[in-house]
């Protein structure tokens, strides 16, 4: 391979050239430099945890382009450190939080980047503590009371996390993520009634949304008993409206209607 | 009760599948090719779920497409795994025991299989799994010496190198199937994989 290494042997290495250098290989390496910097994009855009990829894609970046990404850099640092804490790297994470650190000291978004890297080394406490620093000088900062609730999910502690996350949606009633977070934990618990509640939440304010919809379906299908068969097999049907293809909706109702 | 031994085959897709989704936790059936009576014998599983384990329809569509699978190709039903999320707590869910006792109906010395995350360590030496049988009407553990995995070393040998060569996101599990039909449940590739490694002309007995 010309482009990174001699029989490097990566997947997708874009490498064409062979022959000695040339001015065609400024070229390809742009391309492929470009092309990783707007997967990470892309990643970024949709939320993908996948965290393997972004890692190895992005530590490339970080290591062999850094000057050509200007700000951009800084985003990378952010999405390359997550994606390291969730592979255990904690040497990469360790290097990107330095970086931040270093170039907005004093933020809280950096703090809470600190505080997750706590949270991955299993540090609750401090992590804890962390948050709590930036709720002293912030209170509305959401980002960390939901890192708190998730350190209650991590220990297990379920029906402590439950009843903050009740509390912070009593306050910030529009976080869909939070909604959704409670749906799959009241699930967990079997409480299968404020699940569905959960999931009405999120179909008023997405109704266009099929994958609720079906959610509740199967919620209600799990409850049991007429009523709740009835509506099950209403929003399957729902779902399948809003697309077509979904196929736990289409199974779904299936099974629903051969119940009732 | 009885004795139960655990296939290669059984355990390493046991295995990919908790590695495949290490933020979840993940569901599967386990199968048995031999007669009833006797030792209970693993010899393969079918991964199912990785989403809203709790949750019904799903669970009772895949537990109705394996029973027919299993008619057709010789096999029974004799028992559940489950991997949680937390690590921290391998007991079985209240849908495990749910599942595992509607599987009990159907299978006399069903076992109940949980996976102990937190001894999933890269260098682990003893199988990170407990199993739990039915005793009257509750699950209890089951005595570690009745519980065979032949060739232990080289399952896990094998199982390292998929996980190593990423050949685990070929396993496909019923969550799976379920957003691209036209993966196959049944694992075929991957069990020709596993059984390609495990011949003996790869120096495995």
């Amino acid at each position: 391979c010309y482009i990174f290494q001699k029989g490097c042997g990566r997947k997708d290495c874009h490498h064409i050239l062979n022959s000695s250098p040339s001015f065609d290989n400024w070229n390809v390496l742009i391309i492929v430099f470009t092309e990783m910097r707007d997967k990470l994009r892309k990643w970024r855009e949709d939320n993908h945890r996948n965290s393997e990829q972004i890692v190895d894609v992005g530590e490339e970046l970080i290591n062999e382009h850094a000057s050509k990404l200007g700000d951009d850099i800084w985003i990378i640092y952010e999405q390359v450190m997550i994606a390291a804490l969730d592979c255990s790297r904690d040497d990469l994470a360790w290097t990107c939080l330095q970086e931040l650190k270093r170039q907005f000291p004093g933020s809280q978004r950096v703090k809470r980047l600190a505080g997750m890297r706590l949270e991955a080394l299993e540090k609750y406490e401090d992590a804890s503590k962390q948050y709590d620093s930036i709720l002293q000088d912030d209170p509305t900062n959401t980002a960390a009371r939901k890192r708190k609730i998730s350190i209650l999910k991590a220990q297990g502690k379920s029906a402590e996390a439950i009843r903050e996350l009740n509390e912070y949606l009593e306050q910030f009633v529009g976080d869909q993520e939070a909604w959704h977070e409670l749906s799959e934990l009241y699930i967990n618990e079997h409480d299968y009634g404020k699940a569905a509640f959960c999931l009405e939440e999120l179909m008023m304010t997405n109704p266009h949304n099929h994958l609720y919809c079906e959610q509740y379906a199967e919620v209600k299908y799990t409850q049991g008993g007429l009523e709740n068969l009835e509506l099950s097999r209403k929003y399957f049907a729902q779902a399948l409206k809003l697309n077509n293809r979904n196929m736990r909706a289409l199974f779904g109702l299936y099974m629903v209607s051969s119940h009732i | 009760m009885g004795e139960v031994e655990l296939s290669c085959l059984a355990y390493v897709k046991m295995y990919l599948h908790a590695c495949l989704f290490p933020r979840c936790s993940v569901n599967g059936l386990l199968l048995s090719s031999s007669p009833a009576g006797g030792a209970v014998c693993v010899t393969d599983c079918v991964p199912l779920l990785h989403t809203h384990l709790p949750l019904a329809p799903i669970t009772q569509l895949a537990l109705t497409q394996v029973d027919v699978w299993c008619a057709q190709t010789q096999q029974r039903i004799v028992g559940y795994y489950q991997a949680n999320a937390c690590v921290s707590d391998s007991s079985p869910t209240p849908c495990a025991l749910k599942i595992a006792d509607k599987i009990a109906e159907q299978c006399n010395n069903a076992v109940l299989l949980m996976i102990d995350g937190g001894k999933m360590s890269p260098d682990y030496r003893v199988p990170p799994i407990v199993m739990y049988e039915r005793k009257d009407t509750r699950w209890t553990l089951k005595d570690k010496h009745t519980i065979m995995l032949r060739q232990w070393e080289e399952t896990r040998d094998i199982a390292s190198q998929l996980l190593d060569s990423g050949d685990h996101s070929l396993l496909v599990d019923f969550d799976s199937h379920l957003d691209d039909i036209t993966r196959d449940w049944t694992n075929q590739k991957l069990n020709a994989k596993i059984a390609e490694l495990a011949s003996p002309a790869n120096g495995n007995v």
